[in-house]
């Protein structure tokens, strides 16, 4: 059902952006982000957290976390995060983008926070786990906010951490409403993305929580214990119309990222396993896939096997120009041009981090993984990163994050000549945190961001 | 009366520490309560950010340790957050242990 997009002022100065267009030209420069950091799986005692980072340039703290909003419990794993409306298209009177909600992929608690201080946010509510479990739902993983307040949350697993996962509604007063999907309408679950215009929703699948949350084992792989479909729905029906099979080409199908444009029937997701990008797109009323990037594996003499690049995390620009991505395991962040979303073009890259990146280091900071969660400035021409993606993975891949702690990294983009350069004098250190070295996972912009917002 | 076994926590550092683990507590429970801060994620048994490596002794579990596969159990590995000592038992913890549980499959 569309609604009225309007130019909405709230009280506080959360903006509506009436298009991508309009964000790209009204939105200001990123002054905060809210960034991921978590002890969860080290041995710190403390919980994890929402780090407040300064990335205004004219501050005295530019590049330091001013503020950190600590969680009432350990062990949380927190992972993805989003917002209680979009900037753009969940507008009802009165709501404003002022809420995160911050799921822990662990231990299933969801925890609701107050951005209206954007430099002081403070912890709002809290879902405990046992509400949660009684819809047969575990391992919270995406944040969506959907018309009229509400907020899908996908799931990726049932109460035992096993299969299946789907996905669970909250209200617009951050109480559980109901289970938004027919249990085993799908098996595996794990991020999606709606395009309202076309009454569509993607879905894409990782494991069951007590597959992947353990760590990564090839037996699993060999079991058909990971997923390797993409689903689409029926958004307004909540049913799954068509399942697509990826097959060995598509194996761990994560990020589902539609293009901006509520017009648009394009989009991009990444098979993190098999080190491939897919463009998927509706023709003639069926959902069409092609893989369009296919990165190589790389000899690495402490390997038994190639090194894949395990490209796990990508965005698209607000002007639907360029699909940016991380290669984690090699080390390289990468831009390509979209604008024939069949026919990409690469634009630039810059090889980073992880087992082949050529930058080793950043202000004398030696770089201990690869280069993960992504989040681009509405503008398109600042792109952040973290460097941590899941803390048994991170152990198994590039053990020394644990003792070292995660890194935010920016490169500044030209949009216009598809340019990419790394800012070698930007670093937040994750790792000089007074209580130890933390994780950095996922990042979001108060105002909007190019991997929460959805138009309607 | 339940047994109180006594729960000795063995870190990868040499450190130690002997904890009562009274009546139906896991070993995250005894250890929790002698305010030791050992790793933990779901306290379901399905997410292993707990798992410890049992030196001596015996425990009991009452739902299955799925984040366990058959191979882990078989050596030695078990999950603190739901794993009841029924004895006097040694347990390596910390996340080094559990580091070693799940290691690179390709290197």
């Amino acid at each position: 059902m569309a609604t009225d997009h309007q130019h909405h002022d709230h009280e506080m100065d959360g903006p509506g952006y009436t298009t991508p267009q309009a964000a790209i030209e009204e939105s200001t420069p990123e002054q905060v982000a809210y960034v991921i950091g978590l002890y969860t799986g080290s041995d710190v005692d403390a919980p994890d957290f929402i780090a407040v980072v300064d990335l205004d340039p004219d501050s005295d703290t530019y590049q330091e976390i001013v503020h950190r909003v600590e969680m009432p419990n350990r062990g949380d794993e927190l992972h993805h995060f989003g917002w209680n409306a979009c900037s753009s298209s969940c507008h009802v009177e009165g709501l404003a983008r002022q809420h995160l909600v911050i799921p822990g992929n662990r231990s299933g608690r969801i925890h609701v926070v107050d951005t209206a201080d954007r430099r002081n946010p403070e912890l709002l509510t809290v879902i405990e786990p046992e509400e949660v479990h009684e819809y047969d739902l575990s391992g919270p993983h995406t944040v969506h906010c959907i018309p009229d307040g509400k907020i899908l949350i996908s799931m990726t697993g049932n109460a035992d951490g096993d299969l299946p996962g789907g996905f669970l509604e909250l209200n617009d007063e951050f109480e559980i409403e109901r289970r938004w999907d027919a249990p085993g309408e799908i098996e595996f679950n794990y991020d999606f993305w709606y395009q309202p215009r076309h009454d569509v929703m993607i879905s894409s699948e990782w494991a069951a929580p007590r597959t992947y949350q353990p760590g990564f084992d090839m037996e699993d792989v060999e079991a058909g214990e990971y997923g390797h479909r993409l689903h689409f729905w029926n958004w307004t029906d909540r049913t799954v119309e068509q399942t697509v099979e990826l097959g060995e080409e598509g194996l761990v199908p994560l990020e589902t990222r539609f293009l901006h444009s509520p017009e648009s029937v394009h989009g991009y997701v990444n098979a993190a396993l098999s080190s491939n990008i897919f463009h998927f797109w509706e023709e003639d009323d069926e959902y069409q896939v092609e893989k369009v990037i296919d990165f190589e594996s790389g000899e690495h003499a402490d390997w038994d096997m190639p090194v894949p690049a395990l490209p796990v995390d990508i965005l698209v620009s607000m002007d639907d120009r360029y699909l940016f991505g991380s290669n984690w395991l090699q080390g390289e962040v990468w831009m390509y041009d979209i604008s024939d979303p069949k026919t990409l073009r690469k634009a630039d890259s810059i090889s980073i981090g992880g087992y082949f990146g050529d930058i080793r280091e950043v202000q004398g900071r030696e770089l201990v993984a690869g280069p993960q969660m992504l989040q681009l400035s509405l503008d398109g021409e600042r792109l952040y990163w973290t460097t941590s993606l899941y803390s048994t993975w991170d152990d198994q891949f590039f053990p020394e994050e644990r003792e070292r702690g995660s890194v935010m990294l920016k490169a500044d983009v030209n949009p216009r000549k598809g340019t990419m350069t790394l800012d070698e004098e930007f670093l937040v250190d994750f790792g000089e945190l007074p209580a130890g070295p933390a994780r950095a996972h996922e990042i979001r912009w108060p105002d909007g961001d190019c991997t929460s917002d959805v138009w309607l | 009366m339940a047994p109180t076994p006594t729960l000795t926590l063995l870190w990868r550092d040499g450190s130690e520490e002997a904890v009562r683990a009274s009546g139906e507590s896991t070993v995250l429970e005894a250890a929790e309560s002698a305010a030791i801060g050992l790793p933990f994620g779901c306290r379901t048994g399905a997410c292993g950010t707990c798992a410890g490596r049992s030196v001596e002794g015996t425990v009991q579990y009452n739902r299955p340790p799925r984040a366990l596969k058959t191979r882990h159990s078989e050596a030695g590995y078990l999950l603190c957050c739901i794993a009841r000592p029924l004895t006097d038992c040694q347990i390596e913890v910390g996340a080094d242990v559990r580091a070693e549980m799940v290691s690179n499959p390709w290197k």
